[in-house]
């Protein structure tokens, strides 16, 4: 019944509409798979898990306006301060905050005096607090005690005893074996950091690192010009906590200049040129995915109208309305499927080039069928509604002399 | 073979009803060869296209090989057509991006023949109308008369009962059209039953019987014929 022969050669006979309509879907798989591929990297990106509180995190600054202001002190009565706060589950003095595009990393080594092979991560200098205020999970190992806690003074050289590593971070340092115990060093150096604790994961400052997850902990506070804490609310609290916070701060002490951020603001700042990428990347799939669309849609009413005298015709000799409408589909399907072998070709070659070229991500054959079919099934649904304008067409149209 | 009793076609716009069929009765027998006459505007193509089953009738019952076609629904409709009518069109209606033999093919397609049956009847249609070897050629590479055999051997591939042509030879010389007319009287021979619509007295006197519709009607079965005869002696 189907007539795919003829079909085909009708086609060639008006092959340069049906090839500009194949081109168009060509271009548009091309152009929709890698935008896709980008948006998906994008969105995994966003979405991997952080190992912290995000939402009833807020991330305290202060600078002092003294010279010679007593930092230490000044931290221990902030942090009693914000601990004895209600709704506050507990607070943390850091060097950088979580997510927020400014950190501090380090390269390290697994054996003393090395100068190559090390494994760069991301630090944080904190508390024994920590844990409990990212609401992060220990899995192996034990928190730092208070008697563990060093306090630097300004241009101090640390050797750290002890630090927590997170479990990405234990794996790529000792794969196939237990971190925990173990040490680290740092290049060219003999001091040892044992490892005495592992937290199951922290994705650190720069979710966009590609060593995003690498991290290590220390117990100690360095004396700056400037201080960090991290506060954790309890569920529900952080907004109300963030309007008293900085008045309590500043009532204590109104020598200080005081910012506060909430972690989810820091997120969605890193994140924010993920989102537009991802948002305009959506808009062009969404447009080009319409134009294409509609593109079926007047080629086909063109076609249709062209051939209505065609279509009496073929009604007159025996084809019934669901003949005409299934000819029309298949003749769709056939520019499309033309169109998305060469636009599946065009894609993975265009992906090549973005890939190397601007470290985007590799085009998937899963997204690029995937793609492929969601264009089809557009490309029939354009074609439907004039398929089935086009079976209403009278047979006694072959009759008339028009 | 064909039983019209009553038949009407009205075709209504928002102001004026026009009536293009009105008590319209015929009764055509199987194996007749049978002209109808009229002039334009009379309702000739109306009653064509009701007997093809290509439109429905406002009122009345049609009897198409004993079967009562009023209710049929557009799939059984399409069916009968491709079974039991064969058409051939004044103006050939061959799709011009097809060649001779995919354009016979079609109807062939629409009955669900196998290829090999299809071949069979595509290649023993062309042989009848002495058009074998052209049977890759497109109907533009053909003269009008060659096209118009190509329609019949079309409507003749799917061995119909039922043959209505509507003006066949109106595009055509006076050569081509006796060609073609002789086809057709040779088709009727091997017992098809033909209606065909005609401008031409010529033509329509070889038929065995004369129908004339004068506004929508059938005004004398028997005698047209004999009466314009002796209106033009």
């Amino acid at each position: 019944m189907f007539e795919l022969k003829p079909m085909l050669s009708a086609l060639w006979r008006n092959k340069v509409s049906a090839m500009l309509i194949a081109l168009q879907i060509a271009l548009t798989l091309a152009i929709v798979s890698n935008a896709v591929t980008i948006i998906q990297e994008r969105q995994e990106k966003i979405a991997r898990p952080t190992g912290i509180d995000v939402e009833n995190l807020i991330a305290v600054t202060f600078m002092p306006v003294p010279a010679d202001y007593d930092m230490a002190g000044a931290v221990a009565a902030d942090l009693d301060l914000m601990r004895s706060m209600p709704g506050v589950v507990d607070a943390s003095v850091t060097n950088q905050a979580p997510i927020s595009g400014s950190g501090s990393a380090s390269g390290y080594f697994f054996e003393p005096n090395q100068e190559v092979g090390d494994i760069t991560a991301n630090y944080y200098q904190t508390d024994p607090h920590f844990i409990n205020t990212l609401g992060l999970k220990l899995t192996a190992g034990r928190n730092f005690r208070e008697d563990e806690m060093d306090i630097l003074g300004p241009h101090q050289n640390y050797n750290a005893d002890v630090a927590i590593i997170t479990q990405q971070f234990a794996d790529q340092a000792f794969p196939g074996e237990s971190a925990l115990g173990k040490y680290l060093y740092g290049g060219r150096d003999d001091h040892p950091t044992q490892i005495i604790g592992i937290v199951e994961r922290h994705i650190g400052a720069w979710p966009g690192w590609s060593l995003a997850g690498n991290v290590v902990f220390y117990p100690v506070m360095a004396e700056g010009n400037h201080k960090r804490y991290l506060v954790r609310t309890e569920p529900g609290q952080r907004d109300e906590i963030f309007k008293q916070l900085e008045d309590k701060l500043a009532e204590r002490d109104p020598q200080r200049v005081i910012h506060l951020e909430t972690t989810e603001n820091h997120m969605k700042e890193t994140y924010s040129s993920d989102n537009l990428m991802i948002k305009v990347l959506t808009l062009v799939v969404s447009l080009l995915t319409f134009i294409v669309a509609l593109g079926i849609v007047g080629l086909t009413i063109f076609w249709i109208n062209q051939r209505a005298k065609q279509i009496g015709i073929r009604r007159a000799l025996g084809a019934s309305r669901r003949n005409i409408s299934r000819y029309f589909l298949l003749e769709n399907s056939i520019i499309a499927i033309t169109g998305l072998v060469l636009g599946g070709t065009a894609a993975m070659l265009i992906n090549g080039l973005i890939a190397s070229n601007f470290s985007q991500p590799l085009l998937s054959l899963p997204m690029l069928i995937t793609c492929a079919l969601v264009l089809l099934l557009v490309s029939l649904l354009a074609a439907l509604v004039p398929a089935l304008r086009a079976a209403n067409i009278s047979p006694a149209m072959a009759t008339r002399s028009v | 073979m064909l039983k019209m009793h009553n038949i009407r076609k009205s075709y209504r716009t928002d102001t004026i009803e026009t009536h293009a069929l009105r008590d319209f009765s015929l009764e055509v027998n199987e194996g007749e060869f049978v002209s109808v006459t009229g002039p334009s505007g009379s309702g000739k193509t109306t009653f064509l296209n009701i007997a093809g089953l290509l439109e429905t009738p406002t009122g009345g019952e049609y009897l198409l090989d004993g079967q009562e076609v009023g209710n049929l629904s557009d799939r059984e409709r399409s069916r009968m057509r491709n079974e039991k009518i064969g058409f051939i069109f004044q103006g050939f209606n061959l799709i011009p991006d097809l060649n001779l033999f995919d354009n016979i093919d079609v109807p062939l397609r629409y009955r669900g023949f196998n290829g090999k049956e299809r071949r069979r009847r595509i290649e023993r249609a062309l042989e009848q109308v002495g058009l074998s070897a052209r049977a890759k050629h497109l109907p533009a590479q053909l003269s009008g008369g060659q096209q118009q055999r190509v329609a019949i051997a079309r409507a003749l591939a799917g061995e119909p009962r039922f043959l209505l042509a509507d003006e066949p030879t109106g595009n055509l010389d006076s050569l081509m059209a006796r060609q073609v007319m002789e086809l057709l009287e040779f088709i009727n021979e091997w017992g098809t039953t033909i209606v065909m619509v005609t401008h031409d007295p010529d033509l329509a006197r070889r038929a065995q019987r004369n129908i004339q519709i004068v506004d929508g009607q059938v005004s004398d079965l028997r005698q047209s014929i004999a009466q314009q005869e002796i209106a033009t002696a």
